[in-house]
């Protein structure tokens, strides 16, 4: 579970992140949308623990992520924009890497079986990740994050630069990890996928969080016709 | 964390084929340098046995004109060449004293293209016939010379850089480093974890390399196992300040490019600019005075003690009563006024010499006491000491051989004064020389490099600078 309370985030005089309050419950798909600079990875870089926050605290499962940084790792699974592994490990190492190093063990079958899960295709395990697709290495940080059995997940902009395809493929994993109970915060600026794959859409601009919306509440038009009035005006409020 | 990183470091070094580049480069570098080295030490050997030889020969011949002598035969040599006077033996047959080369000699060239590796000294002769100058090209002296210790000491630092300057830099420029962030480690202990594997597979890739080399070059192991074993002492010492120097490095600076380049500046700092600094203050604080003016100080002296010749002879025999008591002709002849001589013109030269001296060992001392200040420097002392080429053990053969120079005349002086002719039978009563080299605890000098990588380790996690948090994003 994610609970923000009143975070916010300052560099000097510009406000990145203004009192952001939100709460993401286990197996609720949380999507930030909103422009660039709006303050979605700003989100997400203080809950990794990256930035410290001006004001405000956050929690991942009840623990404050700015006093226990190492501990809430333990709880949480990140895939960024761009998923780097290391290019010239195969995907099986790379997913024996990164969960080596966060404390879990496990035997070739199981790293294989977490890849399958993850939706990638077999031929594809011993090969290095340096001819990989975008939604393949994407691929790999979620089997990174259920080999890790993350209860949160954040996701910057995932679906960035998927074709179709792969982007759907990405929705559906996601859907797997929440029927799973994983909490998921995912900032995109994809309308399409958020409406898919969101169980609450949040719209953010400078900084602060300008509507918010449960996904059955409202079709795509409406969504579409609210984020470019948020946009535009910035007056709504949810 | 630790099992982790160390079997994936060594998965992603073999495919980046940096070990497989990195162990031919240290293979050629060490294989050449241990090859140079071993060239020298064979031409100094060369030399000496050469003086060695001539020598023989030259004992032979003269024996085989004693023997003659003594038999009553004819000779065909000159009356002033008859082996018969004691200070023919003295100067023709003078001994070759000389410092053998350590069997470890090759591993630092040191002092010893500076300095000659024996002496002949004469019945005659005085302590400065006996050259102890410097002698060398200054081409060599400018270039160096390619032997164990440039590799460790100048080459090795450069490949440590090569090896170590952006572990963390290249994850944050590669985009790794959020991925790894996000995992429930401290980044300062992974980028000490990945450099500790780093300075492991390093050390481990010098030290077969090196036994690679020695078994090639059929280095004695039995006989010098421990000197192996320090040398690969100094070596890790060595390589951890770097690797130290580095992992501050890392952490301090964000980009791959400026950490290269503060590295660079420090191996241009510690490598090249403070032994040289060390070297020109040494000459600044202590200046040496005039060697001309020195040696025309000598030859005044000794110009003025040839005028009062007589007279220092009688007081010479006054003082020595047992040549005149002994001697029966009461023959007095130049080499009796000249031995005479020589010991008040060494008693007055001594405040001259011990001037220059005494200025020589002050910047000794001086850049000895700051040797700790570049790590090239104390390294390179360490290694001299450990190879036998060090400044001093050239003194400690100076000393030697100038303490056997006074046995070989104080051996001929009760002959020449007392006008007793030297026998067959007395030859092997001639003073023989060997040097042994003095062991001393210098080598524990490198410890103090030791204690300078652990304080800049401490800074890094001490420093307030270098706590903050490291920046991912």
């Amino acid at each position: 579970m994610i609970r923000i309370n009143n975070l916010t985030k300052t560099y000097g005089d510009f406000t990145a992140l203004d009192s952001l309050c939100l709460t993401v419950k286990e197996g609720e798909i949380y999507c930030l949308l909103g422009a660039n600079g709006a303050g979605k990875t700003t989100t997400i870089n203080l809950l990794l623990g990256f930035i410290k926050p001006t004001l405000g605290s956050a929690y991942i499962n009840d623990i404050n992520v700015v006093e226990k940084p190492k501990l809430t790792k333990n709880h949480l699974a990140y895939i960024p924009e761009n998923l780097m592994l290391y290019p010239s490990l195969s995907a099986i190492e790379n997913l024996d890497y990164f969960s080596g190093i966060a404390n879990k063990k496990f035997k070739k079958s199981e790293l294989e079986a977490f890849l399958v899960e993850a939706g990638l295709q077999t031929s594809a395990f011993h090969k290095s990740v340096a001819k990989y697709s975008k939604g393949m290495r994407q691929k790999v940080g979620i089997a990174i994050a259920l080999a890790k059995d993350a209860k949160v997940l954040l996701l910057d902009e995932p679906t960035s630069g998927l074709d179709p395809k792969a982007s759907n493929e990405f929705g559906q994993l996601l859907q797997k990890l929440r029927q799973k109970g994983v909490a998921t915060l995912m900032a995109t600026h994809d309308l399409f996928r958020a409406k898919e794959v969101a169980t609450t859409i949040g719209i953010m601009k400078d900084g602060q969080l300008k509507q918010q919306w449960s996904v059955d509440t409202l079709s795509l038009k409406e969504l579409e016709d609210s984020y470019l009035e948020t946009m535009s005006y910035n007056s709504l409020q949810s | 964390m630790l099992r982790y990183n160390f079997k994936y470091e060594w998965l992603l070094l073999i495919r980046n084929r940096w070990i497989q580049l990195l162990s031919i480069l240290l293979l050629l570098l060490f294989g050449f340098a241990v090859y140079n080295g071993i060239q020298k030490v064979e031409a100094r050997q060369n030399s000496i046995e050469a003086a060695v030889t001539e020598l023989k020969t030259q004992e032979t011949a003269t024996l085989s004109v004693l023997d003659s002598l003594e038999n009553g035969h004819k000779v065909s040599v000159s009356r002033w060449r008859l082996p018969s006077r004691p200070v023919v033996i003295g100067n023709s047959l003078a001994r070759v004293v000389n410092m053998p080369a350590k069997s470890t000699a090759f591993i630092a060239t040191g002092q010893s293209d500076l300095f000659t590796h024996y002496v002949k000294p004469t019945v005659t002769g005085d302590d400065l016939s006996m050259s102890y100058t410097e002698m060398t090209s200054p081409v060599q002296l400018l270039f160096g010379s390619f032997d164990l210790a440039f590799v460790i000491i100048y080459l090795l630092p450069l490949l440590i850089i090569a090896f170590s300057f952006n572990v963390l830099a290249a994850e944050r420029e590669s985009g790794t480093l959020k991925l790894l962030a996000s995992q429930p480690i401290r980044i300062r202990t992974w980028v000490l974890q990945k450099l500790g594997l780093r300075f492991f597979w390093l050390i481990l890739c010098i030290s077969v390399t090196l036994l690679l080399v020695f078994v090639i070059f059929s280095f004695d192991f039995t006989a010098n196992w421990t000197s192996l074993l320090v040398l690969i002492g100094y070596i890790i010492v060595y390589a951890l300040f770097w690797f130290v120097l580095a992992f501050a490095t890392n952490i301090w600076i964000r980009s791959s490019a400026k950490n290269a380049i503060a590295l660079i500046g420090f191996w241009v700092l510690f490598v090249l600019l403070s032994p040289s600094i060390l070297n020109q203050l040494s000459n600044s604080l202590y200046p040496m005075p005039s060697r001309t003016l020195m040696l025309n100080q000598m030859r005044t002296l000794k110009a003025e003690a040839t005028k009062k010749q007589d007279k220092i002879l009688d007081s010479y025999l006054r003082d020595h009563p047992e040549y005149a008591i002994n001697d029966s002709t009461q023959t007095r002849n130049f080499y009796h006024k000249y031995m005479a001589t020589q010991n008040l013109v060494k008693e007055e030269l001594r405040p001259v010499v011990e001037k220059f001296e005494t200025q020589l060992e002050n910047q000794h001392q001086w850049a000895h006491t700051f040797s700790w200040l570049s790590p090239a420097l104390t390294v390179q002392n360490a290694l001299n000491d450990l190879a036998g080429t060090s400044e001093k053990d050239y003194q400690e053969f100076r000393s030697q051989s100038l303490e056997f120079a006074q046995q070989w005349r104080d051996f001929f002086l009760p002959f020449m004064f007392n006008n007793q002719k030297f026998a067959k039978s007395d030859y092997k009563n001639l003073p023989a020389f060997a040097y042994t080299y003095k062991e001393d605890a210098t080598h524990l000098r490198i410890l103090g490099l030791l204690g300078i990588s652990f304080m800049i380790m401490l800074l890094v996690f001490l420093l307030k600078p270098m706590k903050q948090k490291i920046s991912i994003v």
